[in-house]
């Protein structure tokens, strides 16, 4: 009888003991997710990610369609020249390789600011989905850097003058609103560097030049 | 010692037994605690379903991605079996590959480095800035920075390519790329000549900031030179809605200031 209520006893705690285990196990998985993000953060980590989920929504019909006309094209033996020419010109378009025009803003900075100042304009403004982006008649892809300390700034190689004018193709509100609102990057620029002058102006017609980059590696070559 | 020795042998087996169970499930309730400790500041009601809505949304979005990659390779493939006019057709396939490696739409691989960068071991000081210890959007944009400078002709963080449009900002203690979510430790795959690593380290720029980040703060800052790197495809929409071509390409950025 003893013997029995002593064996219970471990019983009940290697019961408990795996319980244990187990839980702990699934905290350490589970809370590595997001561990650290606020409610506030996990709003906005929402609102992007349901942003990157509908483009790719969008490119997926897109590329639906296009299959779909190839498929039938060569069904019917026909060479699918218009379709090629209009994947073409949107891969150019969206790379820098060829000039774009559409609405967005103008932003014209005077004053001495410095080339980190210009990226994270430049980042704000991608991230408020400018598609196209230009500083005078640079048009910016990637390997382009705005360098430079402040009054000396330069983008690949050519000396900015002042005033510098960014030139941004995107929805103009959206792009006015993420630059401007309070605590945004304008207002940031002007706690660091308040010399500094920045005016977002949104605009009908918006023409951003082509790259003249090459923009295929020279180091590297399609992984198959 | 002897004396000890007998004692102990004279403990019935399941006392042992039970000791040390006992022992490991204090562990593990003391384990359970302190994982709970830090998490409680931001259980609140509304977070629970937040991270619920946030696996799904990644979960889905790792989908539509692998859809994307697989329509992109049929879509390849019926481009280039097409028939008629076969000289026109393989030239445009021609320009399409070569548009297609300059939007970052197709997977490189050659020489280059990886660079690792992770969040700061060493305590904050007390009157420090605690984000100050961690890798954050600035550290990452400086470092791609450098790597351009350097020579690098394509990158990649964490699996998301480096694009024309992509932006890089802070959430929380992780990062935002290309609207993908990203955590430490940050993995940037820089594609380049081979001496991109003697170039990058000799930069100004580059000295700055391991002086800056790496010295200062403890930001760990680790290099590997692979024989080869690989660069994924950028994988997201190339479709604009703003930008149009312009019908005549004439080289100035002329905004019109009428609008």
């Amino acid at each position: 009888m003893h013997r029995r209520r002593n064996q219970l006893t471990i019983a009940a705690v290697a019961f408990v003991l795996g319980l244990l285990v187990i839980v702990q196990l699934r905290a350490q998985a589970g809370g590595a997710a997001f561990a650290g993000l606020s409610s506030q953060e996990l709003t906005v980590l929402v609102a992007n990610l349901n942003a990157r989920n509908d483009q790719l929504r969008r490119e997926v019909a897109t590329l639906e369609r296009e299959l779909a006309t190839l498929v039938q094209n060569e069904q019917r033996g026909d060479a699918s020249i218009d379709e090629l020419r209009a994947d073409l010109r949107r891969v150019r378009l969206y790379a820098g390789l060829d000039a774009a025009v559409g609405p967005g803003v103008t932003i014209t900075i005077r004053g001495p600011i410095d080339g980190s100042g210009v990226e994270a304009l430049v980042n704000e403004l991608r991230n408020a989905g400018a598609e196209a982006l230009a500083i005078e008649a640079i048009r910016l892809v990637p390997g382009v850097v705005v360098s430079g300390a402040p009054a000396d700034v330069s983008v690949d190689g050519l000396l900015l003058g002042d005033p510098l004018v960014i030139h941004a193709i995107g929805a103009p509100d959206k792009l006015t609103g993420s630059l401007t609102r309070s605590g945004g990057i304008i207002a940031q620029l002007a706690a660091t560097q308040p010399d500094v002058l920045v005016e977002v102006l949104p605009i009908d017609t918006v023409r951003v030049p082509a790259t003249d980059r090459d923009l295929v590696p020279e180091n590297g070559r399609p992984r198959l | 010692m002897s004396a000890l020795m007998a004692r102990v042998r004279a403990i019935p087996s399941w006392q042992l037994t039970l000791f040390v169970a006992l022992l490991a499930l204090g562990f593990l309730v003391a384990a359970q605690l302190a994982t709970e400790a830090p998490r409680v500041r931001y259980t609140t009601q509304e977070r629970t379903p937040l991270v619920e809505t946030a696996g799904e949304l990644l979960a889905q979005q790792d989908a539509l991605k692998v859809a994307v990659l697989d329509l992109r390779a049929q879509i390849q493939e019926a481009e280039g079996t097409g028939t008629g006019s076969a000289a026109v057709v393989a030239e445009l396939n021609d320009q399409l590959q070569e548009a297609r490696i300059a939007a970052g739409l197709i997977a490189l691989t050659g020489t280059g480095i990886v660079l690792q960068l992770e969040d700061s071991l060493e305590p904050a000081a007390p009157d420090a800035n605690e984000g100050d210890y961690l890798v954050g959007s600035l550290d990452l944009r400086t470092v791609i920075e450098e790597l351009w400078t350097a020579g690098a002709e394509a990158i990649a963080i964490n699996g998301e390519r480096i694009t024309p449009t992509s932006a890089i900002i802070d959430i929380g203690p992780s990062v935002l790329v290309n609207s993908a979510y990203l955590a430490p430790p940050y993995q940037v795959t820089a594609l380049g000549p081979p001496d991109l690593y003697a170039r990058l380290s000799a930069s100004p720029g580059w000295v700055d900031f391991i002086i800056a980040r790496a010295q200062k703060y403890g930001i760990r800052v680790q290099f590997a030179e692979p024989e080869s790197v690989d660069i994924p495809a950028f994988v997201g929409t190339v479709t604009l809605r703003y930008a149009r071509p312009e019908a005549t390409s004439s080289p100035a950025p002329l905004s019109d200031p009428e609008g």
